[in-house]
């Protein structure tokens, strides 16, 4: 569904951030883009609704190249939530903030009430309908923007660093809401160093260093291998990291009530 | 006579003027010489704010209603300028976006001792060490605006470690490093700590990086400090733990199995922890 | 029309180029542009005028930055255009219209292409260096230094609302009008929020503590600009004897 073909991109100031990145997206996964700092995971993303376009190599989506349509018409179907939200917050309600995208790509005036209804109340939003997006706090505020990007039904979500500056409720939230969208189909990209965060949803995982693509596959696969961590400046998720130590065979548990079980199964026998 | 303590909050309450209600309500604490501090709560319940009052920036910055006293190396906030605090405390701010403004890494790195009047000698042995031991030589030369957010954040710890402040005070400046980096900071400004003698607040949403080397987990809540003490006490007998709190994954763990009437001999903050413990009942042989 | 004009501001914003003149000291940099402004201002015929335009394009070029300079140049011709105009509707004759625009043009390019060979903090060293008074040099730098900064943001900003399906292009006059209010608000927003902890980032860095502050490097004239100086000025006497 999104196809990287050998792509390259150079920075103006000549930093070459991908390196003959080959890449194929899934539909209807959850997929997580890991790695150390500085490694290109934010300019892969800006490739994938062209807002950044390869210096050399083609980005296919939905069998379209990028270098060929608009990202307003490439947004329709991928949504992108960026890392700042201040940068995209600017109505004067939450309501016109969720309205703002919808009115730029649907017509049909029924299909807009319903999804609008829908985006208020998935989000738990509905109690700040008419407030000033401004007011929000800033858990609250990635979470209206999200909504307003979903609010149009994309077929793909991307979110840079969804995670950062929100305490643990917020996290928690964040969890429930992308496994939820992801059983309605959709397709999801998350940015995130927050490796605890992306531990439960089991991602497909795809590890860069430095501009290339190192590794993709299963998080418990990619987190076994000792020597990938270490150059990728990752760390073993704590409920992975016990299993391994204690050289549990079974499948590692997603979070802590399977690992309470499990543990409680193995050692009551 | 000699105080213990360097920082102390005396029936501090402030509320900002546009508000209607007050942030802080009647704040007590002492933070004691060289210790590593935790500061911890649920997002907007303060924490940034607590931290302003310390550098002055809160009242001489932000207009308000200012109860109390704040006393910062025996300094009375108040009756001083910001500037003569920012000698003594250095301040990460939570946005990297918004605190590097020189062209180049390097200038940006010796902001502050430029403005001490530090002599060049110095000013180049300190940017030289910073630039390595945060790894980042690569960005001596570049502008903030040709950075990742990650190399963000690394200037902006970078150029207030190079003043070398008694005081540190980081406002979640770890949210946008990988893991890795991420532990080595951490351990870089606690080595630091030890060797120049160091007082170190830290606001941190998860707990893990931190809670093995801290000396207190002070946790706030609706403008009060509901937990003070020891981090490993409070993760683990505290009952005051609200749920926005990032409790390392291993210590949930450790509760929910102790729930169930697991009796475990020793407290447990790491994966190392729980495997020895479990080893000694004879997990899984 | 809008995505032209950002097309032309981000010819404005320094980067970082390796190349010969970028290594220069900035007072060599600072010396070549006055030379070009001067020739500029005093240059009248077409001639000339061309002489100097093949000057500046060869000094972008060896700096590498001609692309973003014929930026600032399409920007300046827009408005020699309207003084081209004024002129001859007052009653100039044509040449002498032309004249007067061209040489508009050549002295925007002159200025501009100081800013895209000095980044702000060189600026600074050198305003340091004429031992303008402290406050001064760091009200004049933090402006030069904002430029770049919102116009980057406005680029930010507008990258995000186009993934959120604005068009700029569409609508009629008032829609297209409407059409920058998203982007407006989150920049004033942002910009109003950047600003309040920039100053606390500044002050809590100690700024204004000393009356002088050191620098981190001192100006050092090199070989390579001992050889510029007298080669460009010898070219620039050359230049003022043909002109007079
Ligand atoms: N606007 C820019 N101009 C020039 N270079 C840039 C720009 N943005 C990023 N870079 C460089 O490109 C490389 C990749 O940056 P990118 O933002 O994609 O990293 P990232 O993987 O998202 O890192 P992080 O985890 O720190 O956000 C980095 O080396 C960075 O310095
Ligand atoms: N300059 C200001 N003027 C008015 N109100 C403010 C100001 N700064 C913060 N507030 C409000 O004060 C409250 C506490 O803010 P603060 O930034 O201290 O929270 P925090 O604990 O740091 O949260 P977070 O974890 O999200 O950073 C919030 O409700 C916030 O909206
Ligand atoms: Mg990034
Ligand atoms: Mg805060």
């Amino acid at each position: 569904m999104i196809e990287f073909k050998n792509v390259n991109y150079i920075h103006v100031n000549g930093i070459q951030a991908l390196k003959e990145i080959n890449l194929s997206i899934k539909p209807k996964t959850i997929n997580a883009l890991v790695g150390s700092n500085g490694t290109g995971k934010t300019t892969l993303a800006r490739h994938i609704n062209g807002l950044l376009k390869p210096t050399s190599g083609n980005v296919l989506v939905f069998g379209k190249n990028t270098k060929k349509i608009s990202v307003a018409s490439l947004s329709k179907r991928i949504g992108m939530v960026f890392q700042n939200s201040n940068h995209q917050l600017f109505a004067d309600t939450v309501k016109n903030e969720i309205l703002f995208g919808l009115n730029n790509f649907e017509t049909d005036s029924q299909i807009k009430k319903n999804r609008f209804e829908w985006a208020l109340n998935f989000f738990d939003l509905k109690k700040y309908e008419n407030t000033s997006p401004l007011k929000l706090s800033g858990g609250e505020k990635k979470r209206l923007c999200i909504a307003s990007v979903l609010a149009w039904n994309p077929e793909v979500l991307i979110l840079d660093e969804p995670t950062v500056g929100q305490d643990q409720v917020q996290k928690e939230k964040m969890l429930k809401f992308i496994s939820n969208l992801n059983k309605q189909g959709k397709t999801i990209i998350i940015i995130s160093h927050d490796l605890e965060f992306l531990w439960p949803l089991k991602p497909n995982t795809i590890v860069m260093a430095k501009g290339r693509i190192k590794k993709t596959g299963k998080m418990t696969d990619i987190f076994s291998d000792d020597e990938l961590l270490n150059q990728t400046c990752l760390m073993r998720p704590q409920l992975l990291d016990l299993w391994m130590k204690l050289n549990i065979k079974e499948e590692p548990p997603g979070d802590i009530t399977e690992a309470t079980d499990a543990i409680r199964r193995i050692n009551g026998s | 006579m000699k105080e213990k303590s360097i920082i102390k909050f005396e029936n501090f309450s402030f509320r900002y003027d546009s508000a209607n209600e007050f942030i802080l309500k009647n704040i007590n604490l002492e933070i004691n010489k060289n210790e590593l501090v935790i500061l911890a709560g649920p997002t907007g319940c303060g924490k940034s704010t607590l931290l302003r009052s310390i550098i002055g920036l809160i009242p001489h910055m932000h207009g308000g209603e200012y109860k109390g006293r704040v006393i910062v190396d025996q300094l009375v906030v108040n009756d001083v300028k910001i500037t003569d605090l920012a000698k003594k405390a250095g301040f990460v701010f939570q946005n990297p976006e918004n605190q590097i403004f020189m062209f180049s890494i390097e200038r940006d790195i010796v902001f502050g001792l430029e403005n001490l009047g530090t002599s060049r000698t110095i000013m180049k042995e300190r940017v030289d060490s910073i630039l390595s031991l945060l790894k980042i030589e690569h960005l001596a030369t570049k502008a903030p605006h040709e950075l990742s957010d990650g190399e963000k954040q690394k200037a902006a710890l970078a150029g207030i470690l190079a003043m070398q402040p008694k005081i540190l005070i980081l406002d979640e400046p770890t949210s946008l490093l990988d893991p890795k980096t991420a532990i080595d900071f951490i351990n870089i400004v606690n080595d630091l700590r030890k060797k120049i003698g160091m007082t170190i607040v830290i606001v941190e949403h998860r707990l893990d990086l931190v809670v093995g080397i801290a000396d207190k987990l002070i946790i706030l809540s609706n403008g009060k400090i509901i937990e003070n003490n020891n981090p490993k006490q409070v993760l683990h007998y505290s009952n005051q733990l609200i749920p926005e709190i990032g409790i390392p994954v291993i210590s949930r763990l450790y509760r929910n199995l102790a729930k169930s009437n697991y009796d475990f001999d020793n407290v447990i903050v790491t994966v190392k922890d729980m495997v020895k413990e479990m080893r000694r009942k004879k997990f899984n042989d | 029309m809008v995505v032209k004009m950002y097309w032309i501001s981000k010819g404005f914003i320094f980067t970082k180029v390796d190349s010969f003149v970028h290594k220069l000291d900035p007072r060599v940099k600072l010396l070549i542009s006055i030379q070009f402004f001067t020739l500029a201002l005093l240059v009248s015929d077409l001639i000339d005028l061309a002489i100097i335009f093949i000057g500046i394009i060869l000094l972008a070029s060896i700096s590498k930055i001609l692309s973003r300079l014929i930026r600032t140049m399409l920007f300046a011709l827009l408005f020699s255009g309207i003084i081209l105009g004024i002129n001859i509707i007052a009653g100039y004759s044509f040449i002498y219209s032309l004249q007067i625009a061209l040489r508009f043009v050549a002295i925007v390019c002159s200025t501009s292409i100081f800013f895209l060979i000095t980044s702000p903090d060189e600026l600074e060293y050198v305003l340091r260096w004429f031992r303008i008074p402290n406050d001064l040099v760091f009200a004049f730098v933090t402006a030069v230094r904002f430029v770049p900064i919102i116009l980057l943001d406005a680029l930010q900003i507008i990258d995000a609302q186009k993934s959120r399906g604005l068009e700029l292009e569409r609508g009629n006059p008032i829609t297209r009008i409407k059409n920058f209010v998203p982007i407006l608000v989150p920049l004033i927003v942002n910009e109003v929020i950047r600003s309040g902890e920039l100053a606390e980032a500044m002050e809590s860095r100690c700024y204004g503590v000393v009356k002088k502050p050191t620098v981190l490097y001192e100006l050092q004239l090199n070989i390579n600009d001992k050889l510029a100086i007298p080669f460009c000025t010898s070219i620039f006497i050359l230049g003022l004897l043909f002109s007079i």
